[in-house]
């Protein structure tokens, strides 16, 4: 009777150091994993994309348009950030970057270089490099895991504070912490534009395509006039959060168009345009559409049009369309 | 222009060697295209190939006489009137019938236009908007040109729709011009301050 007991009271004490053990266990891994923060993820992100020699092929859909199909590389040689963007269907859009200098190789234009930190074009450069800038207009949130393109991926969502803008799903590779995939969802949560990471190939050299790369044949930088900001007698009233303006222009679209007075807003994920035309006599502008992923709205003020384009929803590009007033002089 | 050039030049036109880029080269470089001439006119002459009038270049000649000439869509002689009963007919339904013939006319180079701009077209860039005109290519501005004689016919849609496709266009070039701007212009003060706020 009393051997029984014994034996009970130990099998009683091992369970509980089990459980003690296991808490320990949870707890260490709880600690050392930073990577519950989906801030720390996107930290990884960044200096993956940055750091990391990648070859990636990837899709971009869009609703009406053809799948474009992309290869990326990036590499970095002797110190210098090579990047290398190529559109594969059609007759293709090709972007070498090398150091702060992107050129341009486009059909039906001479090539040209602008200095900038981004490429124009469907990978989300804020999103992928420098995410702090965001925080003030989006909120990130680890979801899960799942698997996309025959990985482990980290899922996370980005979701503007006011939920006026369009939100994200991203995955981001377990191991690297590259993007396999970016959703962009309406306010239903409908997929508007899907990129998604085909073939991702992490190497230890730099692509044999960078040696390929002549330095001297690339174009030279083109220097855009510094023209001063033109001052508007309009404003826009209302704005998403975390929405600025971050320029003013006024200019001709074409030869035979009228004027036109422009201004672009961005919270760094979207860009949105605004324009201000003046019709003409009897002429009369009313439209709303999609156009692939972006939303166009044009709203008639007296003789004038306004028109808002951006990848945002409807109802956002209505509302920043009808908050625009004109200052009096 | 070096010897290597040259040479090279020579054995394409010979026909002994492909070079890709010699051919872009060719279409840039007025010194070399203008070797590329005298190379021709020499074999030419060589083979007694030549022609009694010489004209070096008839395209800008064709490029000159199409500027010059009038934009009117003349009419015809009807060959209807030719013919004795159907000539007295004709008159009648004409009057109605040209008109009918001119708007769908006016339509199908109208949608030709549309369907065109409706192309969803990679992101055509060009360095300032104003440049464009320059820049895109002849096939736009010829069937533009068709189609002003008609313009009257367009309706406010057709305009509507052209006014967004430009606008869209446009929208596309200012997103890719954006880190340009802010980067050039950092003098402008409310630039800057938003700048700061946004890096913040």
């Amino acid at each position: 009777m009393t051997k029984q007991r014994n034996r009970n009271s130990r099998l009683f004490l091992s369970t509980r150091k089990c459980i003690l053990l296991l808490t320990l266990i949870l707890c260490k891994s709880v600690s050392a994993n930073a990577f519950n923060d989906p801030q720390a993820w996107l930290e990884k992100l960044s200096q993956a994309t940055s750091e990391l020699n990648f070859t990636a092929s990837f899709v971009v859909l869009k609703p009406n348009a053809d799948v474009e199909p992309y290869v990326w590389r990036h590499a970095i040689v002797e110190g210098v950030e090579f990047e290398h963007l190529n559109l594969l269907n059609g007759p293709g859009r090709e972007v070498v970057r090398v150091g702060p200098n992107i050129s341009y190789f486009e059909p039906y234009t001479p090539p040209y270089t602008l200095q900038s930190t981004t490429i124009n074009g469907p990978i989300p450069y804020q999103l992928v490099k420098s995410y702090k800038d965001l925080l003030g207009s989006y909120n990130f949130v680890l979801v899960g895991r799942s698997r996309i393109s025959g990985r482990a991926a980290q899922q996370i969502r980005v979701v503007s504070h006011d939920k006026n803008l369009y939100a994200y799903n991203l995955w981001l590779d377990q191991a690297s912490g590259l993007m396999l995939r970016l959703d962009t969802l309406d306010l239903n949560g409908q997929v508007v534009e899907q990129l998604q990471v085909t073939s991702l190939e992490i190497t230890e050299k730099p692509d044999s395509y960078f040696a390929r790369i002549e330095l001297s044949e690339l174009p030279r930088v083109v220097e855009l006039s510094n023209k001063a900001e033109a001052i508007l007698s309009w404003r826009v009233n209302w704005l998403p959060s975390g929405m600025k303006v971050v320029k003013r222009d006024i200019r001709r679209l074409s030869a035979n168009d009228g004027r036109v007075e422009y201004m672009m807003l961005s919270d760094g994920m979207v860009d949105i345009s605004v324009y201000l035309q003046q019709l003409p006599n009897g002429f009369s502008q009313q439209a709303a559409l999609k156009h692939q992923s972006n939303t166009l709205i044009t709203m008639q003020r007296d003789s004038l049009a306004v028109t808002v384009i951006g990848k945002l929803p409807t109802e956002t590009a209505g509302a920043i369309a009808s908050s625009i007033g004109i200052i009096p002089q | 222009m070096t010897q290597s050039k040259i040479e090279k030049l020579s054995s394409l036109i010979d026909g002994e060697s492909q070079d890709e880029q010699l051919i872009d080269e060719l279409s840039t470089d007025a010194e070399l295209s203008q070797k590329w001439q005298t190379y021709h006119l020499t074999r030419d002459i060589m083979r007694k190939d030549v022609p009694e009038v010489i004209n070096f270049d008839i395209s800008e000649q064709v490029a000159k006489a199409i500027a010059d000439e009038p934009a009117i869509v003349a009419p015809k002689l009807s060959r209807w009137k030719s013919i004795p009963v159907i000539g007295n007919v004709i008159p009648l339904i004409q009057q109605s019938g040209q008109i009918a013939i001119a708007a769908s006319v006016a339509l199908a180079v109208v949608v030709g236009v549309q369907q065109y701009n409706h192309q969803p077209l990679p992101d055509e860039p060009y360095v300032t908007t104003n440049a464009r005109g320059g820049t895109l290519g002849v096939a736009s501005g010829v069937s533009l040109e068709q189609t002003r004689p008609i313009q009257s016919q367009r309706t406010d849609a057709q305009e509507q729709r052209r006014r967004i496709n430009a606008l869209l266009r446009d929208h596309q070039n200012q997103m890719r011009l954006k880190s340009q701007a802010i980067k050039s212009e950092p003098t402008d003060p409310e630039k800057a301050d938003d700048e700061t706020t946004e890096q913040k």
